[in-house]
């Protein structure tokens, strides 16, 4: 049993043992939620705190089902709902919810660092649900888990991230978890959404072609554009970067005919992905939001645990 | 009032003398070998330890008026004296920023009442450092300002800093230019790069710093005026003002401690506020090219750019920790322990460093130097002495360091300044 681990930060910390450990629990889960009775008592008596600093819905649904198939008790703490405003001491935060007896937190945050830092102010295990720019690990082991599923493999593959390489933690992560299985990264985007210096990194490469990127590829992750990055110059306006970076029906002839398409949802339609993809997409899309249950279910369930060690 | 300092290695830029060091009234009389004791009412023994000139900062936050939460020109002034600096500059971006005669005077007379080291206030260039306005420099000057700032923000506006060069040169003040891009720089946390890449944060590139030296470099030359550059931080920069001079511009600059002892990877052992300062933390080339630098003179003077936080502040998540740490107590044994320890640095550079050279920068031509006749601004180290930094023994209010639990070398053991022992760790 490869996991020894009491937080779950990112997957820049994980080896391919730590990966593969998770995608093994997520597939028991993941039959587990497929029987007519689908909850488990593997976390009776347990408390998992969902603290989400950065509004989601998806994210929090998913955990948050996760935990109750788990049979743990589960507290949701949102931003909008609670006193976490903008200057409040996070640990101070922590420390509250914390003296609640809670056993696992779960940390969205729009500052990358953040539920690291928590990580060492707490007893309880700390699960990153996503941090700023940094990463979002739950989503790439979905994403792989995915993978895995349709594709048989980790390894040898070429995986092309397309879209806002810049600001995506789900770029990142999955950057690290296609790279340390094995894989080729090809990031796709115009110059100004890539990060400096990120083609250091083994196995990544950084591509602002995107038919050549999408020849090679045998999976591909769009990645979701935030309009308002048009306002600080990133793009010039939303037609050109469609125009050159969207995945349409033209874009598409480039893909091999066993090439899956990933996005981490929601789509916006026509910016990323053409609506006349959309039933030939869907599908997929829609298998990652069942998978990210089943490896929540995992990760949740691992880190419980999970030995009393600073990781 | 005498003072007789026995036993002295005396440390000058020129060299290293043994010898014996009188002082009266505040000034240094006579410096021989084996003084009589009966000369003087008090003696010192310095038991062969190395005594410097007493170090000048040219660069440090006081936060008074306004933030003594984190720093008051008292705690500042013993954190000084325990870090053998004996004059320092404190910068006007106070939250009541000095940009007024009153203030400016306030600071410089709460220092001299204090009275264990010799606070200059900076003043603004502009009124609420705002780069719109002027301040009235030349009261500024009378009220005890020697230079003038907007630190914490460039002058972005090219006119407003051609006039404020062209006004300070009649009055002989300096400004000290604190160089940042604005439009490049705002909302980054770390060097950009690698680094900034692998953790997501956003980073400052390192040329936000140098197109502003190079844009203070063409006033400079074009008014044939002197500028001086606070926290030089990157290779660019480096080239750019060695090119400056070269061609006889009067370009004045420092660098800090974190510039040449901490590289932007240690951010990936750790998301960690204590290591967010600006300018950034450079890469190793940056670090290869400012001690290149230090030596051939291209940056003149090393200071510490003191910029106390409080825990409170610096636990906030990293967009909103405050930028800076703090550096008059590692002054010394920072740049003792990363130039000479492991570099190829003399003690007598680091006072060319740390003395000699923001003496003449600023214009003081009473210390910075252990000659007759200078200000008796001592400050006695032993360079083989070890010591591990510990919070509870630094004296400034503010802890925000991350050299922590750093072993270092290069210890102050006592700070004489204008004749008084104002710092004295010796058993």
């Amino acid at each position: 049993m490869g996991w020894k681990k009491k937080h779950l930060l990112g997957i820049k910390d994980l080896t391919r043992d730590e990966i593969e450990t998770v995608l093994n629990q997520a597939k028991v889960f993941k039959e587990v939620s497929q029987r007519a009775v689908k909850k488990t008592p593997a976390l009776r008596g347990k408390t998992v705190v969902n603290l989400f600093f950065e509004s989601s819905t998806r994210t929090r649904i998913s955990f948050e089902l996760a935990a109750k198939r788990l049979s743990a008790d589960v507290i949701n703490v949102a931003s909008s709902s609670s006193s976490l405003t903008k200057g409040e001491n996070l640990i101070d935060t922590l420390k509250n919810i914390e003296a609640l007896s809670c056993d696992i937190a779960i940390v969205r945050h729009q500052i990358a660092g953040t539920p690291h830092s928590l990580s060492e102010h707490t007893r309880a295990s700390v699960v990153n649900a996503g941090d700023g720019s940094n990463e979002h690990p739950t989503q790439a082991l979905l994403d792989m888990f995915t993978v895995k599923e349709k594709l048989g493999t980790l390894k040898d593959l070429t995986v092309t991230i397309v879209g806002d390489i810049l600001h995506s933690r789900v770029a990142r992560s999955n950057m690290w978890g296609f790279t340390r299985s094995g894989s080729q990264v090809i990031l796709c985007a115009p110059p100004t959404l890539i990060p400096k210096g990120i083609e250091e990194i083994e196995h990544v490469e950084v591509s602002y072609d995107l038919p050549s990127a999408l020849k090679r590829a045998d999976v591909v992750i769009m990645l979701r554009l935030q309009r308002e990055r048009q306002t600080s110059h990133f793009f010039p306006t939303l037609r050109e970067y469609t125009r050159y970076f969207s995945l349409t029906e033209a874009s598409a002839e480039n893909l091999k005919k066993n090439t899956l398409v990933m996005h981490p949802g929601p789509v916006n339609w026509d910016v990323e992905i053409s609506s006349a993809l959309k039933e030939r997409l869907s599908p997929a899309i829609l298998d990652q939001v069942t998978n990210g249950l089943a490896v929540r279910m995992a990760v949740l369930y691992l880190l419980s645990l999970g030995k009393e060690e600073k990781s | 009032m005498s003072l007789l300092i026995k036993n002295a290695q005396i440390v000058n830029a020129t060299g290293i003398a043994h010898g014996d060091i009188l002082i009266e009234g505040g000034t240094i009389v006579k410096i021989t070998k084996n003084i009589k004791a009966r000369d003087a009412d008090k003696i010192f023994d310095a038991q062969n330890k190395h005594v410097l000139p007493g170090l000048i900062d040219m660069h440090t936050h006081l936060r008074s008026p306004g933030r003594e939460d984190e720093e008051t020109i008292e705690s500042g002034s013993h954190a000084a004296a325990k870090g053998g600096v004996t004059t320092l500059l404190c910068m006007p971006n106070t939250e009541l920023p000095l940009d007024t005669q009153q203030r400016v005077s306030w600071v410089r007379e709460t220092a001299l009442s204090i009275g264990v080291a010799d606070v200059y206030p900076v003043g603004c260039i502009t009124k609420e450092r705002k780069g719109k306005e002027l301040t009235e420099f030349g009261h500024l000057k009378e009220a005890g300002a020697i230079a003038l700032s907007d630190d914490g923000s460039p002058v972005e506006n090219s006119l407003v800093l051609r006039r404020a060069m062209e006004f300070a040169s009649a009055y002989n003040l300096l400004i000290i230019s604190h160089c940042e891009d604005l439009s490049l720089a705002t909302g980054g946390i770390l060097r950009e790069g690698k680094t900034s890449s692998i953790l997501g944060l956003q980073g400052i590139p390192a040329i936000a710093e140098s197109i502003i030296v190079a844009r203070e470099i063409e006033l400079a030359r074009y008014l044939n005026t002197r500028i001086h550059l606070a926290h030089i931080s990157c290779k660019r920069s480096v080239d750019l003002i060695r090119r400056a001079k070269r061609d006889g511009v009067k370009v004045t600059s420092e660098t800090c401690p974190h510039y040449f002892s901490l590289t932007v990877e240690a951010w990936e052992e750790r998301y960690n506020a204590l290591l967010k300062v600006n300018p950034p933390l450079p890469e190793k080339e940056d670090i290869a090219a400012i001690k290149k630098a230090l030596d051939e003179g291209t940056i003149d003077v090393i200071a510490s750019d003191h910029a106390p936080h409080t825990k409170e502040e610096k636990s906030a998540d990293l967009s909103e920790a405050p930028f800076g740490m703090i550096g008059l107590e590692l002054l010394f044994p920072l740049s003792y322990t990363f130039l000479v320890e492991k570099g190829k640095f003399s003690l007598r550079e680091l006072v060319k460093l740390l003395c000699a050279h923001p003496a003449q920068v600023l214009g003081f031509t009473d210390r910075g130097s252990i000659k007759e006749g200078k200000r008796a601004d001592l400050t006695v180290v032993d360079p083989q002495a070890s010591f591990v930094v510990r919070e509870n023994e630094i004296a400034s209010l503010s802890k925000n360091t991350p050299f922590l639990g750093t072993e270092l070398k290069g210890k102050v053991l006592a700070t004489i300044f204008g004749g008084k022992i104002v710092y004295n760790s010796f058993k």
